[in-house]
């Protein structure tokens, strides 16, 4: 099933480029539906009680390295795989509404794109997932640099280059953690739970953890190693994008989770306060930055910078609630700021800019997508009723009892989000209509991609617990491995 | 005939040749000391395969030799094309490859 | 049926009904959308009747009853249910709101009927009713919070709904922001409350909380004091208040509904829901109390100046509520919900008169410039009037008895709380004083030219402007709707207003004091356990405060007579000789310059800063300074290639020299 789930994205592909050009779009979208298709039956099929992996498949591969091809699948990823494949359906059909030129380069990069992303998701052995993590970077290379608008080139370079700072130390500190923990073990292995089960000293924990950091913070992207954040968002094509912001930061985020909470417990602990600082400053940062935007895909990017603070808010709180309340945000996250960038693309085609300040009165005449709008800019800025605010709740909740402070400084954020997400809605759908503009409601075919994610989008808020109860165990579990490493001072135990 | 003279042929036929690559301007002629810098290192090598009593001396001069021919080929052939092209032949003036 | 089955489809009808007018509504005529509305609000109140007689079939002792839908957020440790408390208290809010919804849909099904926005119109509205009565029927904080959070939603839905108004926009988002800034003293006071106590259902708090804090320990006066955050921001009390003027800029039935009957009451009913945990806080009750009392005369004073007609009201509202607040927070939980009723009743009314006149007007809002609509609108003027005694507590009008019992009950609590009952009677006089300047303004004295128009049969038509800022209106898209509405000529208002004349009148004599004691009796069932509401003042002291009240009634419309009748330029007069003063409450007390300059600016600023220095000075200068130095790196090593084939003839020979002398020295 996981291995069906990694190969249809990369066989499509890799089929779609010998076709005729006008083949390749539908054979794309029909092999994106069949990959979500088998992640809805993987969430039908999975069992929430056990805390383990499930649904292993695990293949020696580079024997001399003690490299296993091992692939598993648990709570935490559950809904971030399913994620996934809705969000790079939904690209794929509104790309093929909207046919690129060179259609065959662009849509074998997005099928390499969901399968290296669905790689390191699934990925269970530490050099897989820095593989899958490099190799998200190459289809995104080529579809910002050669199909963006404005400053691509330098933008790509940009982001390529933080991207790959950050990616080449993580594969150090890989290889330096096999190797440490090869010299206590007798046994070279990259495997996870290998490396999970010898802790290495605490003076090599602390710089492995930040080499790992580094990449997961890039690419977040979290302050202050976001520059490349407004050059890239700004060149990027738009259903690229909701990707680029949709899936890419929350492998990152789950980067964390999988990799570094139960392989160096010492050195989270003792980083952990700063890591805490480091979102709370994203969110406050992030917040600040989108009030003052004009451009409106940097405000949905700065607000992403904030959302990703409140998940490094809530993996770093230490807490089972908080890091679940993570997974759901992850989730969450994803589901709603890709509609974002999708209305975005259908605003811009309207006005013919990206500028807040000459758009306006979209909402006339098109009443549908003022209230999909609305559903979703009342997400993203975590009304409560939506998921995103539960989310946001069990992280706060997670935090508020060891680290008050951080909760109630972080709430400043949600107050921010509410102003700037409503200021983006009104000015872009309310009062005046730009001289020259046309509204009309949206067309057949972009409702067909936009109103299925609203009504997930719904149904996660009507129905949070699917998520938080299926992460519960695993969750407890990373959790648990780095409180279990604390000193007994005072007795933090996991909270139940 | 000890073997320490004709390495001391060989020597001094390889300062030479240094020499000559190093301070002569025409290609023509670095081309020439470079042939002689080759030549000297065959000498030593036929010297030492002489007083060991082995063959790979031998053998690896030979394989010198070759190299050294391909090489001359390709750097009169230089030579001639910059002739044709009326570009100077002054080692120091030909600076196309600055970097 | 049980009384919460019938709590469940109290909330299923209006939902119901958003969504069916919502879907539908190209596919019908366009009127029906005004008929799903009030049906559904309508089918929402018999619902509330029957789990009233529910509940009333069961003994006093349990009265509060639970259900559970499913699990919303249950995880690790947090217990999140979709779970309603139907108790009395809840009864008795989700009967006051649909009742007076009721009748607003019905107003509105005339009032609104030109406005192209119609169905929208009443899908946000039927929203609005689900969204109020979730957070009246929550059984837990979080589910409150939830309902809180939709309530603020529906208020930006219809305070912007005429969204090509630059003035409405900007309310319906200050309204938003102060709301998120009270959903955020929620949410911290629900972390707070999960921490101590490790629940959120409001029964097993309330149970807990007695036995694990002690009275005025710390953390219960916080939990209590971020609920009050909550609280003032959507009950408009200072210093969150500023956003309910501008939420003027909503059609009138919005202003009826939502900020006068029951979004402005939610504050109130929550301090009477967590009456337990105020108990245990005398400290933020008291807190609780002391704004009230500041936002009850400084609105009133407000009140006195302001010249747009529906700000009046909007004060007005303002400062009942903090009437309300004061009720609840001293435990005169009786005296407080029931004049939470009274006050739906009569401010609806006013309102709804206020939109006939407004229509009358052709959207003109200024009171300086109506007056004499006596002969023109007779059924409205008499509406406003008695509308106007039952909010200057005139003896026997249903304002008259809940707004003193608070007073007298403030009397009764004796020591510091007698400064509330003065303060409460000192506005009584100012309540009575403005309404009638409402009253007699618009009623009496010589018609208008507007109102001339009326008696002759027509309606004066205006150019369609934005009563505040005089803009020219947008009306290509048909909304606000051309034609202007009142009264006289349309039925579906006339019933509303009248039924809510009669209750305005009669209302008062359910909760007699010593009498019947009507409410009392049924709140009862939510309120056992609490000291505070088993003090009853006696009837001596009752009719004494009730004595006093009828005088101040009396003294405020007769000082308003003179003002506005008998000597008419007296005001004119008075406004020269106290400028200052009268600046001073003409800039509502300059709480929105203070606002503006102590939150809004720096935020900006903030903005600014960030985006200025931050992000082009520190984080590009970083990757900047990087890439620099790189740069220099290479033109330094640049050096090296000159292109000079003799120079790398010598770096070639030179190295290998070098090498070959090394290898000779080491190995010797």
């Amino acid at each position: 099933m996981l291995i069906a789930i990694l190969c249809v994205p990369i066989g499509v592909a890799i089929i779609s480029a010998f076709l005729p050009s006008r083949l390749v779009a539908p054979v794309s979208v029909l092999g994106s539906l069949v990959t979500l298709g088998l992640t809805v039956a993987l969430i039908a099929g999975f069992d929430p009680g056990v805390p383990g992996l499930q649904n292993v498949v695990d293949e020696a591969w580079i024997p001399g390295l003690g490299v296993r091809f091992q692939l598993g699948i648990d709570g935490i990823s559950l809904f971030l795989v399913a994620m996934t494949a809705l969000l790079w359906a939904a690209s794929f059909a509104w790309s093929a509404w909207r046919m690129p030129d060179r259609p065959k380069n662009y849509f074998l990069m997005l099928g390499i794109g969901e399968f290296a992303v669905m790689g390191a998701f699934l990925a269970q052995d530490l050099l897989l997932f820095v593989l899958f993590f490099d190799l998200m970077l190459v289809p995104f290379f080529f579809l910002v640099g050669s199909y963006g608008t404005g400053d691509r080139i330098k933008a790509t370079i940009k982001m390529m280059v933080y991207t790959l700072v950050g990616s080449l130390l993580m594969l150090v500190a890989a290889i330096a953690t096999a190797i440490l923990t090869s010299e206590t073990t007798g046994e070279l292995s990259f495997a996870l739970s290998d490396l999970r089960a010898n802790v290495l000293p605490e003076g090599s924990q602390d710089w492995i953890f930040w080499f790992f950091a580094a990449a997961f913070l890039v690419k977040m992207p979290s302050f202050p190693l976001h520059g490349w954040m407004p050059d890239a968002y700004r060149s990027c094509p738009l259903p690229v994008l909701a990707l680029l912001s949709g899936v890419l930061p929350k492998v990152a985020a789950y980067g964390f989770l999988r990799v570094v909470l139960p392989i160096f417990p010492d050195a989270t602990i003792q980083f952990q306060e700063l890591v805490l600082v480091l979102g709370l400053v994203s969110i406050l940062y992030g917040s600040a930055m989108a009030f003052a935007q004009t451009n409106v895909r940097l405000i949905a990017g700065y607000s992403s910078i904030a959302q990703l603070g409140f998940i490094t808010l809530g993996v770093f709180s230490l807490s089972s609630d908080g890091a679940n309340g993570a997974v759901l945000q992850m989730v969450n996250h994803g589901l709603v700021v890709a509609p974002v960038f999708l209305i975005i693309a259908v605003l811009a085609e309207r006005y013919g800019t990206e500028d807040l300040r000459e758009m306006g009165g979209a909402a006339t005449r098109a009443p549908v997508l003022a209230v999909l709008f609305l559903i979703v800019t009342m997400a993203t800025l975590a009304m409560p009723g939506s998921a995103n605010f539960i989310g946001e709740f069990y992280i706060l909740n997670g935090l508020f009892d060891e680290k008050t402070a951080y909760a109630v400084i972080a709430m400043a954020g949600v107050a921010m989000a509410a102003f700037y997400a409503l200021r983006l809605y009104q000015k872009t759908m309310h009062n005046r209509l730009p001289a020259g503009v046309e509204s009309r409601e949206m067309s057949l075919r972009d409702a067909s991609v936009l109103v299925p994610l609203v009504l997930v989008i719904i149904g996660t808020a009507l129905y949070p617990t699917l998520i938080l109860k299926r992460g519960e165990a695993s969750v407890q579990d990373k959790v648990g491995a780095v409180t279990a490493a604390e000193e007994p001072e005072g007795g933090l135990a996991a909270k139940p | 005939m000890a073997v320490e003279w004709y390495l001391v042929l060989s020597a001094l036929l390889f300062a030479t040749g240094a020499a000559g690559v190093l301070l002569r301007r025409s290609p023509l002629v670095v081309l020439l000391c470079l042939e002689l810098m080759l030549n000297a290192g065959n000498l030593a090598l036929l010297a030492f395969a002489r007083s060991t009593g082995t063959e790979d001396g031998h053998v690896f001069a030979l394989v010198v030799i070759v190299v050294a021919a391909c090489e001359v080929v390709v750097g009169l052939g230089l030579i001639v094309a910059m002739f044709r092209r009326r570009l100077p032949l002054n080692v120091d003036e030909l600076r196309g490859l600055k970097g | 049926m049980s009384a919460t089955a019938f709590g469940w489809l109290i909330l299923l009808f209006p939902l119901a009904g958003s969504i069916l007018i919502g879907l539908g509504h190209r596919r019908w005529p366009a009127k029906t959308a005004g008929w799903i509305g009030t049906a559904a609000i309508g089918l929402a109140f018999a619902a509330a009747i029957g789990a009233f007689l529910s509940l009333l079939g069961e003994p006093a002792e349990e009265r509060q009853l639970t259900s559970s839908a499913w699990d919303y957020a249950t995880s690790v440790g947090l217990d999140i249910q979709l779970g309603i408390l139907v108790d009395p208290l809840s009864v008795v809010m989700c009967l006051v709101v649909t009742g007076v919804s009721t009748l607003i849909h019905l107003y509105s099904t005339a009032y609104m009927v030109s406005d192209k926005g119609y169905a929208r119109f009443f899908s946000y509205l039927n929203f609005f009713v689900f969204s109020m009565l979730l957070l009246v029927l929550a059984g837990n904080f979080v589910l409150l919070i939830v309902g809180w959070a939709f309530v603020g939603f529906a208020s930006y839905a219809l305070i912007s709904f005429w969204y090509r108004r630059g003035t409405a926009t900007a309310a319906g988002m200050k309204a938003f922001v102060i709301n998120v800034v009270g959903d955020i003293g929620l949410v911290l006071a629900a972390f707070l409350i999960f921490r101590e106590v490790g629940a959120f259902e409001y029964l097993t708090v309330f149970e807990e909380s007695r036995e694990h804090f002690e009275t005025n320990e710390g953390s219960i006066v916080a939990i209590c004091l971020l609920l009050l955050v909550g609280a003032f921001a959507k009950s408009a009390q200072i210093p969150f208040h500023t956003w309910l003027p501008d939420a003027m800029e909503g059609p009138t039935p919005v202003s009826a509904l939502i900020h006068a009957a029951t979004m402005v009451t939610a504050g109130v009913y929550l301090i009477a829901r967590a009456h337990p945990l105020f108990e245990l806080a005398p400290t933020a009750a008291d807190i609780a109390a002391f704004v009230g009392l500041a936002t009850l005369i400084v609105a009133a004073t407000i009140a006195l100046v302001v010249t747009d007609l529906k700000r009046i009201i909007a004060y007005s509202t303002m400062s009942q509520i903090g009437y309300m607040i004061v009720g609840v927070s001293i435990g005169a939980y009786t005296a407080g919900i029931f004049h939470l009723m009274t006050h739906a009743f009569f401010k609806a009314l006013l309102f709804m008169a206020a939109g006939s006149v407004i229509g009358a007007m052709a959207g003109n809002q200024n009171i300086d410039r109506m007056s004499g609509f006596r002969r023109a609108m007779p059924f409205t003027s008499l509406a406003l009037i008695v509308g106007g005694l039952a909010l200057a507590g005139f003896p026997l009008m249903s304002g008259f008895f809940s707004k003193d019992e608070i007073l007298v009950f403030a009397a009764e609590r004796g020591g510091m709380y007698w400064i509330f009952a003065i303060g409460g009677y000192a506005a009584a006089f100012l309540t009575a004083f403005y309404a009638f300047r409402i009253g007699f303004r618009v009623v009496l004295g010589e018609p208008c030219e507007e109102a001339k128009e009326v008696e002759r049969g027509g309606l004066a038509h205006g150019e369609h402007e934005n009563p505040a800022t005089g803009e020219k209106e947008d009306t290509e898209v048909g909304f606000p709707g051309s034609e202007h509405h009142i009264a006289e000529r349309a039925p579906g208002m006339k019933i509303a207003m009248g039924v809510l004349a009669m209750l305005s009148i009669v209302a008062g004599f359910i909760q007699l004091p010593g009498v019947t004691a009507g409410m009392e009796h049924f709140l009862e069932g939510s309120f056992e356990e609490s000291e505070l509401f088993h003090i009853v003042p006696s009837e001596g002291s009752a009719y004494t405060g009730l004595l006093i009240g009828g005088l101040m009634a009396f003294a405020g419309i007769g000082v308003a007579y003179l003002v506005y009748v008998a000597r008419p330029g007296l005001t004119g007069r008075l406004r020269s000789r106290m400028e200052g003063v009268h600046g001073f409450l003409q800039r509502k007390w300059y709480f929105d310059e203070a606002i503006d300059f102590l939150v809004y600016r720096p935020a900006i600023k903030l903005g600014q800063f960030s985006n200025n220095v931050i992000e082009r000075v520190v984080v590009d200068g970083i990757v900047s300074v990087t890439a620099g130095a790189v740069r220099e790196a290479g033109l330094l090593v640049r050096g090296a290639q000159s292109g000079f084939v003799r120079a790398y003839a010598l770096l070639v020979l030179g190295g290998f020299a070098a090498l070959a002398l090394y290898f000779l020295v080491v190995s010797s």
